[in-house]
């Protein structure tokens, strides 16, 4: 059992080989690498298998005795540094290394189809094998440094998978945009770190928080200044899981390809942020305002990541929202100190969101063939809709991991939000019914998320369609029906503070608009004629099922989803009632003098989650009522009439719906005002700084120099070689010389007269 | 001290004694001349190895490897070599790169035989100038790396080359003459004979103004080399100017002569006068960190943003050594190795790139990753290493060089706070120029008017280049010790002067 822990170094490097081999091969014998292709997806999924069973091993022991192991390395530069590499096991890490692990297998698989025909399909395994050495490096990790180092490497993996598609010029931007974002969170890490090196001379976690409680306990620290370190601490946590201020880049990082946005950007690297702060929960607790903050920042998130979600055209950016909404309600549960619902959520949200993705994924994947593979297309949710008679498998796996992260018993993530909403209650009002709020919207934009995919029929072919119905079915707006006018006029009105993309934006309602009037005029006549822009090569076709390949991750993420909410049910057996995680989590919880609960009381359970489910269920039926396409049933044709008749009011919820719209759409204005004001500001600063070094500094110097042309021109022009000016020179001299030599001694004899 | 054998010496005499040769070898075209050069390089580099190997003791922190020669016996002039822990390093990192250029230098091919020359000289210039013993020797080394590079330049540079050679020559000149005061003023001071012995040197003490104004001198004369702003506006138009194996010279070891300098003459020589100095030189070196990198992102010429990222990384070098800590001088001692790898690189890289689209603004650039994909790997790669990803060598030393400060006893918790906090916000702005100058050149797609046949991809000897230069900077990443070892007791043995004093 000890060896377990004694080989656990290898952990982090034994995918290493594969990307090792593949950079290597891919720059010295590329036919020859390039000829083998296929069989590179063989050991990457093997080693990380490999790393699996290992981490279940660990996992298994964990869950049984819990006891952390840890070694270290010393690494010393002279007599009064050094430092300190090693790794630690304990439960949060075994926890995140099952996460990583098997979530990147299945991701791996998926990805061995899904890029089967791009031609960067070796450069997309070894940066994943990569992406997980340094992610199960940062994982194991036993000290700042050393978190530091891996936090940055998995930061570059993010950047290069991100702009993967490098000719595309928006993967470009974006993944610029990732490592900036990142490189501010770890400014504030790094800074951070020293910050705390200097107070308490130690890099490693357990003897950072020993000399930091018997700090605090002395009364020995300055209160702002150890505030400061972990508000920047926490900056790097703020920016790597995406949240508040530092979110920006998540919804841009789905250029990247699909099983990217699985792995990376839902269920792992963005993870990374929560794992730091659960890491250093010890520490932050001891620290007044930062749990606070830690809440805050989440609560924020919460709200702010479900109403961006909410009129999302791109099937992947409404999913990003919602992850960061859902990291959001982690890092509350961290700053409420609820350290195991935190990690439950975590575990949860990871499985069903990364089935989402890649349930997204399928979809763009059979997408792709009919309406092209410009992900302004594929990824385009309106042109989608009536893909469950087409894909089905797909279609139920989706509709499950919406469920689950709608937090519909008895899915898994039912659970674990459940349990922070209920401590919600206990930290403060006014952020549980928030986060209570943010359930229904979280209901509500999965929910439109699946009506527009999956139900109706396909858009992109809806000419088949088109006779019977007054309302074309393409000016189904995104948001509900009939109110992008307005949402055209106010695109005008804040031109000025819109990003790039409005373009696309503002494409699309072109589009619609005259195909509306269109319809309209010409009343079922030849409708539709004047739509022919998405370029359908094959007018009838219609999308099919994924390979099995595919497939094959999405129903063993489907069983997770199912069943890995048990780790966090309480089993009432023989009155002590222990769930698998709290057992798992042990020692932390301990850790942190858990507020004691004595027994789950199940009236109370009952109560809330009846509370929260029913909340769900109103945000599903709110959807369906405004997103279920609306020829399928009379009977929602005529509800919308008669909400479309009710006059006044209705313009009154268009009003506030445009707003919402508004708001949503632009990504609540903060990407326009970071353009304005930080890049703006940068580039203000550079333009400034180069005019400055080009026009003074440099100025001086060519300026002396110009000078000193001057200054030897004229000398020339003075020792111009002319024999009469020599001569004016010399009489001149002589001259004065005359009359000096004729004043001065009558000056003298004056002087000495007096 | 002396040897049996005068290694330095025919180390130092070696590349330029038969970079004369290539005068008389017979006329059969460049091939001749390319091989002759670069085999006299191996051969240098591998004598450098050898001495090094077997009769350097890492561990003492005494001169070793001695030779003195009386030359002009009428001032006591004599020819005094010897190395120690802070010099070899700068030696083989001489040997290493100036190989590497010799080979980067085979497409030219318009008077190759003084080109190749040239380039020997220089190796023999810069490496007497690290392992110099004698204050006067010093400045004739320092003197001695001036002609070459301004023929370099002025011969075989783009279209300003003239310009740029005079400003370089005119800048490094005028340091060179308070270089000289400084010399002068050291030997000529005291006693009637003048002495130019470094140890000697080392441990005489001055009245505390004359100590100031020489160390002033001295730090002009190296402030121009390193540079440090205002003084660095020769190296973007020179670096901009120059072809690219000069750019890797210049970049990879010229500029590490200022920092070198700074250390051996105004640390070892005038302790007094640098703790005074040294908070103007930490802010100085914050400045210069943020200064150079927002004007690195003002700048469209492509070579002239990697020039004022070498400005900008040598900021860290000035702090280094300004926070007077073991941490921070051997931080500093690793970023100049670390940066002389890096910026090498980065130089040839650009360099190769132009040679390919002929394009030298990064705004006519784009979309060039498809047809070279393994120039855009080395490309990113030595990006990332230049912007401090962990794993490579830049990242080791930029972080000792945060660990020196923060242990530093000497500042305040304010004055370092604030240090700290600017040199962090380079870390955001260097991210912000480099990834900036990858996008515009690799990213995106564009259809080019050249004809597609200068698009080849880049073939063995830049591919071997360029991997040659990484596995350093990777090894240094994973285990810096390789360099810090060496230089480990030297520096503490100068470090002590500034506690017992």
């Amino acid at each position: 059992m000890e060896q377990t822990y004694q080989y656990a170094w290898i952990i982090p490097f034994l995918p290493l080989p594969v990307p090792m081999l593949i950079g290597v091969g891919l720059l010295l014998f590329p036919t020859a690498t390039k000829n083998l292709r296929r069989m590179w997806a063989f050991p990457s999924i093997l080693l990380l298998s490999i790393v699996m069973i290992f981490s279940t091993n660990l996992s298994i022991q964990q869950i049984n005795s819990s006891f952390i192991y840890q070694y270290v390395w010393s690494w010393t530069l002279d007599n009064d540094f050094s430092l300190e590499f090693g790794y630690l096991i304990d439960p949060l890490t075994s926890i995140m290394l099952m996460l990583i692990t098997t979530v990147g297998i299945m991701v791996l698989i998926y990805s061995d189809n899904y890029m089967a025909h791009d031609q960067g399909y070796l450069r997309f395994f070894s940066y994943m094998s990569f992406f997980s050495t340094s992610m199960l490096g940062l994982v194991t990790s036993s000290n700042l440094i050393q978190i530091y180092i891996f936090w940055e490497l998995v930061g570059m993996c993010s950047y290069l998978l991100i702009g993967f598609w490098f000719t595309r010029p928006p993967a470009a931007n974006a993944c610029q945009k990732a490592f900036v974002t990142n490189r501010v969170g770890d400014f504030g890490l790094l800074l951070g770190i020293l910050g705390f090196y200097w107070i308490t001379g130690s890099f490693e976690f357990r003897d950072l928080f020993e000399i930091f409680n018997n700090l605090i306990y002395n009364n020995e620290v300055n209160s702002p200044f150890v505030t400061l370190c972990a508000a920047l601490l926490f900056a790097g946590a703020v920016a790597k899981s995406a949240q508040f201020p530092l979110h920006v880049w998540l919804p841009d990082a789905m250029e990247g390809p699909t099983p990217i946005s699985a792995l990376i950007h839902a269920a792992t690297m963005v993870a990374a942020g929560i794992f730091l702060v659960a890491r250093l929960l010890p520490l932050f607790i001891l620290i007044p305002y930062i749990m606070n903050l830690i809440s805050l920042i989440g609560i924020i998130t919460v709200l702010l990541g479900a109403t961006l979600a909410l009129a999302q055209k791109d099937i992947k950016r409404g999913l990003a929202y919602s992850t960061m909404s859902q990291l959001g309600y982690m890092m509350l549960a961290l700053g409420m100190g609820s350290y195991r619902s935190a990690l439950f959520h975590l575990i949860t949200h990871a499985y069903s969101k990364a089935l989402l993705f890649l349930g997204s994924g399928s979809v763009i994947h059979s997408m792709e063939t009919i309406v092209g593979y410009s992900p302004d297309k594929s990824q385009n949710m309106v042109l989608m809709g009536g893909l469950t008679k087409h894909v089905p498998i797909t279609k139920t796996s989706f509709l499950l991991g919406t469920l689950s992260l709608c937090g519909i018993p008895p899915l898994a993530c039912f659970w674990s939000k459940d349990e922070i909403l209920n401590d919600s209650w206990l930290y403060s009002p006014i952020f549980a019914i928030i986060a209570w709020a943010t359930a229904g919207l979280t209901a509500f934009y999965m929910f439109r998320i699946y009506f527009l995919t999956f139900e109706g029929h396909l858009n992109s072919n809806f000419q088949n369609y088109s006779g019977s119905q007054n309302t074309p079915l393409y000016s189904i707006s995104l948001w509900g029906k009939g109110c992008s006018k307005r949402i055209n006029k106010s695109f005008r009105l804040l031109s000025l503070l819109r990003m790039n993309n409005n373009e696309s934006s503002s494409f699309f309602s072109k589009t619609t608009y005259p195909s509306d009037d269109n319809v309209r005029k010409r009343n079922r006549g030849r409708p539709f004629i004047n739509i022919v822009h998405f370029d359908n090569k094959k007018p009838y076709s219609y999308p099919y099922e994924s390979d099995n390949t595919m497939l094959f991750p999405l129903l063993v993420l489907v069983l997770f989803t199912l069943f890995v909410g048990i780790l966090g049910i309480p089993f009432n057996q023989e009155g002590t009632d222990l769930d698998i995680l709290s057992k798992w989590l042990a020692p932390s919880i301990n850790l942190l003098h858990q507020k004691s609960k004595d027994s789950v009381d199940w009236y109370e359970f009952f109560k809330d989650a009846i509370f929260s489910v029913s909340i769900a269920y109103f945000g599903i039926f709110l959807a369906s009522f405004l997103y279920k396409p609306i020829y399928s049933s009379f009977k929602n044709f005529y509800l919308i009439n008669l909400f479309v008749k009710i006059g006044p009011k209705r313009r009154y919820w268009d009003k506030i719906l445009n707003v919402l719209y508004d708001w949503s759409y632009n990504r609540a204005y903060i990407d326009a005002f970071y353009t304005t004001s930080f890049t703006g500001a940068i580039r203000g600063v550079a333009q400034l700084t180069h005019f400055f070094d080009r026009r003074v500094i440099d100025g001086i110097t060519n300026g002396v120099g110009v000078m000193s042309f001057f200054v030897g021109e004229g000398i020339k022009y003075v020792g111009g070689g002319r024999i009469s000016s020599y001569l004016f020179l010399y009489f001149s001299c002589v001259s004065i010389f005359l009359l000096v030599y004729f004043f001065i001694p009558f000056d003298i004899t004056f002087e000495s007269f007096i | 001290m002396m040897n049996h054998f005068p290694f330095l010496t025919i180390i130092v005499v070696l590349p330029i004694f038969a970079g004369s040769f290539i005068f008389f070898l017979p006329h059969r075209g460049n091939r001749v001349i390319r091989w002759y050069t670069i085999c006299i390089c191996v051969l240098e580099l591998l004598l450098t190895t050898y001495a090094f190997c077997y009769h350097f003791q890492s561990d003492d922190p005494l001169i070793q490897l001695v030779e003195d020669y009386k030359w002009i016996d009428f001032f006591e002039f004599h020819w005094r070599l010897g190395i120690d822990g802070l010099s070899i390093g700068p030696i083989l990192l001489t040997g290493f790169i100036t190989t590497l250029a010799t080979l980067a230098a085979w497409p030219v091919t318009r008077d190759s035989r003084l080109f190749n020359f040239l380039m020997l000289a220089m190796y023999s210039g810069q490496i007497g100038l690290f392992s110099s013993r004698d204050l006067l020797l010093f400045f004739l080394m320092w003197e001695l790396e001036l002609i070459p590079v301004y023929l370099l330049v002025s011969m075989w540079g783009g279209k300003k080359r003239l310009y740029s050679a005079t400003k370089f020559i005119l800048y490094t000149a005028g340091g060179s003459v308070f270089l000289l005061m400084g010399v002068l003023g050291i030997g000529l001071y005291g006693s009637t004979e003048p002495t130019l012995n470094l140890e000697i040197l080392a441990n005489q003490s001055y009245p505390v103004a004359l100590e100031i104004i020489l160390y002033i001198g001295f730090f002009i004369a190296f402030a121009v080399k390193l540079p440090i702003i205002p003084l660095h506006t020769w190296l973007p138009d020179t670096h901009g100017e120059a072809h690219y194996s000069t750019c890797m010279l210049l970049a990879g070891i010229l500029l590490k002569m200022g920092a070198y300098g700074l250390v051996r003459i105004n640390m070892e020589l005038f302790p007094h006068a640098h703790s005074i100095f040294s908070p103007w030189l930490m802010i100085v070196g914050a400045m210069q960190i943020i200064y150079a990198a927002s004007t690195s992102l003002g700048q469209r010429n492509l070579k002239k943003r990697i020039a004022y990222s070498s400005v900008s990384h040598m900021g860290f070098i000035i702090i280094g050594i300004g926070s007077i800590t073991d941490m921070g001088l051997n931080g500093a001692l690793l970023q100049i190795i670390s940066h002389g790898f890096i910026g090498a690189a980065l130089f040839f890289l650009a360099g190769t790139t132009y040679d390919r689209i002929r394009l030298l603004y990064l705004d006519e650039m784009g979309g060039i990753a498809i047809p070279m994909p393994k120039i855009f790997t080395m490309f990113s790669s030595f990006s990332m290493a230049s912007l401090a990803l962990p794993g490579m060598s830049g990242f080791v030393a930029e972080l000792i060089v945060f660990f020196g400060l923060i242990t530093s006893p000497k500042y305040l918790l304010m004055t370092k706070l604030l240090i700290t906090f600017v040199m962090a916000i380079g870390m955001i702005l260097t991210p912000i120029y480099l990834l900036s100058m990858l996008r515009q050149m690799f990213y995106g797609y564009k259809i080019f008017n050249v004809p597609n046949s200068y698009f080849f991809d880049s073939g063995p000897r830049e591919l071997f280049l360029s991997i040659s230069i990484f596995l350093p900077v990777l090894g240094i990443g994973m285990y810096p010790d390789f360099v810090l070892s060496l230089s480990v007791e030297k520096i503490e043995v100068i470090l002590s002067n500034f506690f017992y004093r």
